[in-house]
């Protein structure tokens, strides 16, 4: 259900040679969790790219969509394969400092 | 605003409906003077008290989630109720965990919703009856001295 067109949840990938960059926005949820795992499934399997999530235009998250990051860190990890997200408005990078998800996310120099 | 007065929302308890919430949450909070920080904070804990009613408390069958907004001139009280199972509780609420003494390898994704609306409400109280389901108040208090909305 969409309430408002600029929370609506999107995630478009950018694939360049060696690299995938998934630009989310909107508001990640439980309600679009299985949406976003979908879009996630291939590029967390494709260990010769590197994978980078960008946050700017992401406006809300919940535990469940740290949770999937959670998971993709893993997955990235077991791979040797790298992860990173990029852009984290400061609102979900105080989440990802709460929950301590943020030591684990490879530093960023473009960060806000 | 007035001093105790309610505002009460009666939703299906499925994850299309708990964005619902987060708009009322806003509305209300932010004629309410809280500030833009608080209310994002307060989204967050009342999604994730929601989230927990829709995932554990009915199973497949359809239910009803009862989000009562408690406006008391200075502080914001979010009454989060269900009637189904309830939902499995830690132990002791103060035990709900953080990542941040693990290591990835040993990092478990459940209890992060719990440990956010610790940390981001002034009170949370969680009380659940077998049988009866499980009611959640989360309680964020006024501070004058910030940014408003």
């Amino acid at each position: 259900m969409t309430t408002n067109k600029n929370d609506k949840f999107n995630a478009k990938t950018v694939s360049e040679e060696g690299k995938n960059v998934v630009y989310l926005s909107g508001e990640l949820d439980l309600s679009v969790a299985p949406d976003f795992r979908l879009v996630m499934e291939p590029l967390v399997g494709d260990s010769d790219a590197d994978l980078t999530i960008n946050l700017k235009e992401l406006k809300y998250i919940d535990s469940t969509g740290i949770g999937i990051l959670l998971s993709i860190l893993k997955a990235r990890h077991s791979m040797n394969a790298s992860f990173s997200v990029e852009e984290v408005p400061p609102q979900i990078q105080k989440l990802f400092d709460m929950t301590g998800i943020a030591k684990f996310f490879e530093p960023q120099e473009n960060s806000q | 605003m007035k001093a105790d007065q309610t505002v009460t929302l009666n939703l299906p308890a499925t994850a299309d409906y708990v964005d619902i919430v987060r708009l009322n949450l806003y509305g209300i909070a932010s004629k309410m003077g809280f500030s833009y920080e608080d209310i994002e904070d307060m989204k967050v804990a009342v999604s994730e008290a929601c989230n927990n009613s829709v995932l554990y408390a009915y199973g497949q069958e359809g239910g009803l989630v009862e989000v009562i907004f408690g406006v008391n001139g200075e502080e914001l009280t979010i009454t989060v109720k269900d009637e189904g199972v309830s939902f499995a509780l830690p132990q002791d609420t103060s035990d709900a965990t953080t990542l941040h003494d693990k290591e990835l390898h040993d990092v478990e994704i459940g209890g992060l919703g719990f440990y956010l609306m610790q940390a981001l409400m002034d009170e949370v109280s969680v009380s659940s009856e077998s049988g009866k389901g499980t009611q959640v108040i989360l309680t964020k208090r006024l501070t004058r001295s910030e940014e408003k909305v």
